[in-house]
Order: C-alpha cells, then structure tokens, then sequence
C-alpha cells in the first residue's frame, strides 16, 4: 500500500529507486534505525536471477575468470582506482552481503551459506555463470556440475522459455551422466502454452506437487541429482523444493531461467516484505520531478494523486541505468533526468559504440554515469559533490560494466553499505 | 342531484374500483420476473399466497405481523429513519385523509352510529373537518417541498395516472373547501332552512333572524352590511336559540372555510345565481368518484400494495422463500414501489447514472423497466438506444443493496435486479462481458472497419491512457503481466477463456491495432487485480489500459451491435 504522508516530516533518507541498489539502501539504512522512505516501485527486480553476483570477470578483455571475488576486487582497486568497487573494502562488502542474504532468509529466500568462493550455475542457455550468492534452491546443482555427476534435467511440455533437451545438447559432451525428459505439468494438460509463475504457484499446493513427483519418480534411473526449471514455488520455495527432494531422495536444484523470472519475482517479494518488516515506508507511485536542497532536500513528487513534497536529510539516487531510466540517451548526449546532475560519457556519440557488437573490451557507453566521490556523492559541473547529503549508487555510477564483470549486486549491495555507513556518520555528527 | 343517481354512481365507482383492484391483485400473481419465475404456474403462486398467509396467521409468528402492522404500516417507521419531514409529511396525508374519510366521507355509516348527536356543521365536527383537510394539504406540502429539489439527472418516475390523480385529490380537497365556503356565506343556503324549518323565505319576517347570522355566522346579505342594529340582534338571537343552535356552531371554527368565505363575500350573490353550491357539490363528490376508479392505476395504489407486502415481510419466516413466493413478492412489489425516489438518492451508481445522463440505472426507473419488460416480453427485441438503456441500467448495478437497505416500504430490490437481469439476458441482452462474446476479437475487428466512423470513439478525449503511445512504448515484452495474471493461469482450464495475453494486448496497442485488442477476451475476462501494474518493470498501466479498453469496446462494439439488428 502507498500512503501518503499527512503531517510535515523530514526523513532521515529519501531512497530513489527500487531496483537491487534501491532496496539494499532502504534496507541498510532501515536496520540502522534511520527512517527511511523510498519512492518508485520493485519491477526492475523482476529482471534479476535471483543470483548475487559479487565480481567474477576482470579484466574483462581478456575475460580472465575468478575464483575468489576478494582477489578480483584486490585485483580492480589496484587496475581502476575509479571502479566504485575499488571504493568499496572487504569488510564492508562482506557486511553488506551478510545482512542483505540474512534479510531475504528472513523473508522466505534462503541462500546458500557465503564462502569466499565464486561458483559456476548451470543456465537455461547450458553456460556456466559464475556467481557468488547462490539460492538453496539452486545450490545442489553447483555441486552436481561441479562433480559432472550423472544427473537427469527436467522441463514441462508448454513452458517455452526452458528446454531441458538444449541444455543437454550444450553441455552433454562434457557431461556424460546428463539426461533430459519432458513432462506434462499436472493439470495443464489442456494447455498450449504455460507461464513459469504460473507454475511455481500451482506447486506450492500438495496435490500439484506429489503428482509432479509421481511423475518424475519413473524417470529417475541412475540420476544422483535432479534439475528442475526454477519454478519450484514462489512464496515458499524453500518448503517445495524440500518437498521434492525428500520424495525424490537425490538432490534436487533449480536451473534459473530467462529474465522476467520466477527467481525475480521472489526477490522481488522478498525485499518488498524485508523492507516494509523494518519500517520503510514506500511511495510505490511516486517519481520525483525536481528537488531543491538547502538545510534538508525537499522533492517534488509526481503520479502522487494531489502532488506533494517529501524532505530528507539525505537522498539516495539508485535509479538504475537506461532501462531503469536513471540515465537516458538523447541524440547526442546522455543525461541524468531526475537531478540533473552530470553524465560522465564518451566525447561523442560516435564512440559509444564499439565497431564490433561482441569486442570482449565491451562499449563506452557501458561505462557512463555519475562520477562521485569516494563515498559515492555524485559531482555537480564543478566536480565537488553537489550536496552533502546526496548520495548515487548502484549501476548509475560511472566506470563499471557490470554485466560483462558480472558485479552487478556487487556494485548495488557495496556502494549502497558504503552510502549508508557515510549517511550514518553525517547524521550522527549533527 | 338526486340521492338515487348519487347512489348509483357511487356504487358504479365503486365497482369499478374494486375490479380495478382486482385486476391489479392478479397481476401479483401473472406477471413473470424472472427466469426462475417463468417456469411456475398461476395456481402454484396461488397456493403457495394463500397457504403461506394461513401458515402466518395460525403460527407463532402472528406477533411478528402485528408488530409490522403497528410499526411499519401505521407508524412507518422505515421511513421515519430515513427523512423525518417526509414522515410526518406522509402521516399527515395518511392520517388527515383517513380521518376526512372516516369523519366526512362516510359520515352516514360511521360518525352517526358512533356519535348520534353528529352534525357537520357543530364543533367539534365543523373544526376537525378543517383541520383533516388543512393537515392533509400539509403533509402534501411537505412532502412535496422534500422531493422538490431533485436534479434533472434523477427524475422522479410516474405512472400515466398519477398526474390526473394528484390533480383530483387537489380538486377534492380545494372543492370542499370552497363549498363549505359557500354554504357560509350564501343568502340562499339561509332561505333553504328557513323555509326548512321556520317555512318562510320572507326577508322581512327573517330580519332578526338574518341579522344575527349576518353578524355571527358570516351570511353575506347585501342588505346587512356594517353594524347590526342590537333590538333585532336580541330578537334574533332568541329565534336563533329556538330554531338554529343545536345543530350550528359559529363557522369561525372552520378555520380554512371561514377566511375564504370572508373573501367570497361580495361575490356571494353572483355565485348563487349561477348556482355555485350545485356545481361545487358535483365537482367535490365527482372527483371523489373518479379518483376512486384511477385509485389502482395510480402508484397510489401503494397504499393497498404496501400494507400487503409489509404484513408479508413481518409474516415470513427467517427461511428463503419458495420460488413460488419469491415470483409473487416480485410482482406485488412493482405495485408496493411508492415512487418515492429515496433509493435513487442513494444508489451507489448515481454518480455515473448522472455522468451518462442515463436514468434507467436509478432504482426507482428500472424497477418499472424490469416490470415492463416482463409483461411486454418483446419490447426489447431490438437492439437499439433504448434497449441499450434499459440494459446499462440492469448491469451497471453494483449489487451492493442500499436501496433494498433503504427501500421504506420493505421491497426486496436486489433480489428484483437479479431477476431482471435473467429476464434482460433472455431478452438478448445479456452483460458487456457475455455479448461480446457472441463474435471472436478478430470478427469484432472486421466489424468495426466494415462500418466507417466506428473507431471514431476510439481516439475521442475519453481515451487518454490507450490513444498515448508513451503508455505502453516502454514495453519491452518480458511478459512479467502475464506471468502473475491469475486470469491467464486459470485460463488453462477452459478453452479459449484467454485469447490474447495481457503483453500481447499491449504489444497490440503499440502496434496501433486497438480494433483487434478490443473483442480479445483477455480485455473482458480481466479481473483487474493490478497484479499485472504493479508488478510491470516499466511502471506501464496495464490494468487501467485493460479497463479503458473494455469502457471503449462498450461503446465501440456496442455501436455496432445496433447496427447489425434488422430493421
């Protein structure tokens, strides 16, 4: 529910923003006892994995893989003293993944305990992703690829986005024991198409799920593992997926499937109601349209029936990149839409792009955004933060290429700990 | 006029009216609302009245009847919790029109065998008299004044009748009024007892008389204006005592006739010669005699029907009634309906009766609407204008029961919309939801470009969310809408319950093919939960877009619907 707020109130932080930065800042900032509004709504979640990345690939030309992800940091601070990561120290990182993993727990989306390591999942596509933060869902196919056990890959006839067969015909060559099988989804037989979340709900119900086991039971053979498209429930995942494995008896793990997934959607459920238990207050409908600071920063809301005002002691811009519309490319130049603020970017539009669509050193425009301080307060035109107060973080920050280093929840998690621990002090010495 | 002639004409009227009341009594048992109600003979509802009547009376629940007798029939007590000026404004006409009744009307067979001294014309008769009349004419007023100011949104609805019936009941009143009047301060009344009971029309030998009752009892003779002369006001008076005092108070307790007569004055003479008191009489007992025969065609026949259909309530058990019942009660409750409007004045819908200027969807219009369509089953045969009206009406209603809450006299209203809209889906006109049904989105498409100008309402002002492309240009096709609609996963089970995804109508949308979204059934099948909005990466509306297009299908494929009937 949004609410509107009825008496005048300066909040401690005003979070713009409700993507995985967002909401590890509403989050951080929450448990440390400040009061916290956030303005936008959870969508942009729903393009996660589920998977928190921490950083896996650097340098990203030569693609070199890690294993550990403290190395690869250690690695970034010392190559690209501008990365945010090289801003953000192991302490604080560890911190960081500790409290947001322990949240979601909390919430209903258990993870895997955190190593130091970095571990290959098995994709939809049949590539391995490395990744840190690894679902318990999906955690026993970790150590099913890993040992290349003989293992049996399932999928439903009318579920289009996941083909056990292709992942089979990807990795079989170097994974012997592999098989794949196709079921009917217990009550859509009728049906010529299905939907994953549609899937994951009608499993959380006892009969939907011991007819899947029984159907699965006959096919198991010599299969010491089983994998499932990552629709194992939605709310109570981790209630079906026990379920599954105890009538199976081998383990049992999710494969996560194309974005928008159902592993997004927990997510993204798990961090509304991790939020919300710990008294942020949300203005789902609300973007900001301009903001003034002075002693406090006063936004101006729109798509807020009425229209109104909300004042902070401290903003946190994490509106995200293009498709979160927290950067937006015009003709010639990015720009930053809600404040304003300066876009760090390549000279010109003609080198955004690199010539090859697949260089492994990836494109510019990949690396654009806000250029900050070294607890992210983003630079006005004259290169000075542009208001104490003002914190950016997440993939707005200029000098990253998340995707290609595969750091995007490192970038949101550390930089959002980083904001919030700086946040923290200012207030304090008030 | 002659006793006879009056005799006869009153039990004419009077027969008349009682086989107007009988044929009105039938109906409760003809007519047929509702489809439940079609399939149940006239001798069942028969039976079912009567046994149920019978059960009533020799139960335990026969308190239960006096208790609606007393509370609701005599003393209205819904009404009084509704609006306490129409109350007292109802229990005025109600108790001054039966008392004039009782008193006035039907001195002969009552008043005389109650109080054997009872002339018209002594207190307290001759005061009450004015006082029934002038606290009927009150409440009328009251009444009136409460249901004056009604916006032209929510007319006030009438039977053919009801004019003419409130214009007698005015006659009958001002009539009596104004003959008694006349009778005051008319010579010739004077002379007519004279002669009666002195047997003398003389002026001269009646001076005394005269000059005490052009004193004291307001006559108007020409010839006594201004200060009596007190010799033959003593002589008079004693007259007077003899001949006059016991069956004549002084008029002045007439408190409405007597100030008119005051005024009549100095016209009396004209008006006895043209014979005023005659044609006053006729006017007065006539209109009684008519408004006797228009009585059950009136919604004043409220005042039979409500007592029924409250008895009825306060006798029925706490159980459902039989189908049997039920049809009865629908019936009669089209004639209990006083037209009194409290219920348009809080149906939740009247905001949008008012925005579409459509009164059909107000309580009190489609009550007579689904009594019309019952007794003439094919008069929405065609799909027109009218019909369309009628059916906006029926299915715009939320169902959500404050006119039944509120009804004064106890109707059962929701249950009465129910049945009306069976009857309106029998008659072809079923809900949006159902008759766009009748062709495939794609067929509703060809339609709409087959006949030009139908995609007009399309792109009018009412369309701001889908006539925008920036509305759902940021789509990006993840289909996140369509994996949390609930309509979509239960879609599965019915064949072709989903035509189109909630992205693919989007997508749709973006394509510029509005005409092709608008039949889909996923448009009409939405249960607009907002789990599809809320949950969308992009912030796009889908919901209010999925509501916008169903409100533009309305209108768009409705049009041409009309046009496909046959002339």
């Amino acid at each position: 529910m949004t609410q509107t707020q009825t008496e005048p109130k300066v909040w401690d932080v005003a979070v713009v923003g409700a993507g995985m930065a967002g909401m590890a800042t509403a989050l951080f900032a929450a448990e440390q006892g400040l009061s916290v509004l956030q303005i936008g709504n959870g969508g942009g979640l729903l393009f996660a994995s589920g998977l928190l990345d921490l950083l896996a690939v650097h340098p990203i030309a030569s693609r070199r893989l890690w294993g550990s992800p403290f190395d690869a940091l250690a690695a970034i601070r010392r190559d690209q003293p501008d990365h945010p990561l090289a801003r953000v120290d192991d302490a604080t990182m560890r911190a960081a993944y500790e409290s947001f993993t322990s949240a979601l727990g909390a919430a209903g989306l258990a993870y895997a305990p955190l190593d130091d390591r970095n571990h290959l999942v098995l994709t939809s596509l049949g590539t391995a992703k490395p990744t840190y933060g690894v679902p318990r869902t999906m955690a026993a196919g970790v150590a099913a690829m890993a040992e290349r056990v003989p293992c049996l890959l399932l999928d439903f006839r009318g579920l289009r986005e996941f083909s056990a067969r292709q992942i089979v015909a990807t990795v079989g060559d170097t994974w012997p024991g592999l098989r794949s099988a196709r079921i009917e989804f217990p009550g859509a037989e009728a049906s010529s198409e299905l939907y994953a979340a549609h899937l994951a709900r009608a499993l959380e119900s006892h009969e939907t799920r011991d007819k899947t086991i029984a159907l699965v039971k006959p096919l198991l053979g010599d299969a010491r593992a089983v994998g499932f498209p990552a629709v194992l429930g939605l709310g109570c995942s981790g209630v079906v997926h026990a379920a599954f494995q105890a009538a199976l008896g081998v383990p049992v793990f999710e494969i996560p499937t194309m974005p928008t997934s159902v592993p997004g959607l927990r997510l993204m459920d798990a961090l509304e109601h991790a939020v919300v238990a710990r008294g942020v207050h949300r203005l789902l409908r609300g973007n900001v349209t301009s903001a003034a600071f002075d002693d406090t920063a006063v936004l101006s809301l729109g798509g807020v029936p009425g229209g109104e005002t909300v004042s902070a002691r401290a903003v946190v811009l994490a509106t995200g990149r293009f498709t979160g519309r927290g950067l937006v490319a015009g003709q010639q130049r990015i720009t930053e839409p809600v404040l304003g603020l300066p876009v760090q970017q390549p000279a010109s539009r003609e080198t955004w792009h690199s010539r090859d669509f697949l260089d492994p050193a990836g494109h510019e425009v990949n690396r654009a955004g806000l250029r900050t301080d070294s607890v992210f307060r983003p630079f006005d035109a004259t290169g000075r933060p542009a208001w104490p107060g003002l914190f950016a973080v997440g993939s707005i920050l200029a000098g990253q290429d998340w995707m290609r280093e595969k750091c995007g929840a490192g970038i949101a998690l550390g930089t959002a700990r980083v904001a919030v621990d700086q946040i923290v002090r200012q207030l304090g010495a008030r | 006029m002659s006793a006879t002639f009056l005799r006869m004409a009153l039990l004419v009227s009077l027969g008349l009216c009682a086989l107007g009341i009988l044929w009105r009594v039938s109906t409760w048992f003809r007519v047929r609302i509702g489809p439940d109600a079609r399939t149940i003979p006239l001798h069942r509802r028969l039976s079912a009245a009567v046994g149920g009547a019978f059960a009533a009376l020799f139960s335990r629940r026969t308190p239960g009847i006096l208790k609606a007798f007393v509370l609701d029939v005599l003393l209205q007590r819904r009404l009084f919790a509704d609006s306490k000026v129409r109350w007292l404004g109802h229990l005025f006409i109600l108790a001054g029109f039966l008392l004039l009744l009782v008193m006035h009307g039907l001195a002969k067979l009552v008043t005389l065998k109650v109080f054997p001294a009872y002339q018209a014309t002594l207190d307290p008769f001759l005061f009450l008299r004015n006082l029934f009349g002038a606290v009927t004419v009150l409440g009328v007023m009251m009444v009136m004044g409460a249901r004056r100011h009604r916006p032209a949104s929510s007319p006030i609805v009438r039977r053919p009748g009801d004019r003419i019936f409130t214009a007698l009941l005015a006659l009958v009143l001002v009539s009596g009024f104004l003959l008694e009047a006349q009778k005051v301060a008319s010579p010739r009344a004077f002379y007519r007892m004279t002669k009666e009971y002195l047997d003398t029309t003389d002026p001269e030998e009646t001076l005394p008389l005269r000059t005490v009752w052009a004193a004291e009892y307001g006559v108007a003779f020409p010839d006594l204006q201004g200060t009596p002369d007190p010799d033959k006001l003593a002589e008079g008076r004693e007259l007077h005592n003899d001949a006059c005092a016991s069956c004549h108070t002084r008029p002045t307790s007439a408190f409405v006739s007597y100030p008119i007569s005051r005024a009549m004055a100095p016209v009396v003479e004209t008006l006895d010669e043209a014979d005023a008191e005659r044609w006053l009489n006729y006017l007065h007992v006539f209109a009684c005699f008519l408004g006797l025969i228009l009585l059950p065609f009136t919604r004043f026949f409220h005042a039979l029907a409500d007592p029924v259909s409250l008895l009825a309530n306060g006798a029925a058990s706490t159980g459902p009634l039989s189908p049997a019942a039920r049809a009865t009660r629908r019936a009669l409750a089209t004639d209990a309906c006083v037209g009194c409007s409290l219920c348009d004045d809080r149906c939740s819908v009247a905001p949008i009766a008012r925005h579409l200027g459509n009164p059909a969807l107000l309580p009190s219009h489609k009550l007579l609407a689904t009594r019309d369509l019952a007794l003439h089953p094919h008069s929405l045969d065609r799909v027109d204008a009218h019909a369309r009206r009628v059916a906006e009406g029926a299915w715009l209603c939320t169902t959500c029961g404050r006119c039944t809450e509120r009804c004064p006299v106890g109707l059962d209203l929701a249950d009465m919309w129910d049945a009306g809209k069976g009857d309106l889906a029998h008659a072809g006109h079923p809900a949006p939801a159902q008759w766009v049904q009748e062709r495939t989105a794609l067929e509703w498409a060809d339609s709409l470009g087959a006949s030009p100008g139908a995609l007009d309402v399309l792109r009018d002002a009412a369309s701001p969310l889908s006539a925008h492309r920036e509305t759902y240009s940021a789509c990006v096709q993840c289909q996140t809408c369509t994996n949390v609609c609930p309509v979509v996963a239960h879609g599965g089970e019915e064949p072709g319950a989903i035509d189109l995804t909630p992205q693919k109508v989007m997508n749709l949308l973006r394509l510029g093919m509005v005409d092709l979204a608008l039949g889909s059934r996923m448009v009409w099948n939405c249960a607009t939960c907002y789990q599809c909005q809320e949950h969308c990466p992009e912030g796009i509306r889908v919901t209010d877009v999925m509501l916008e297009l169903r409100g533009m299908a309305y209108r768009s494929l409705g049009q041409s619907r009309e046009r496909r009937q046959p002339e």
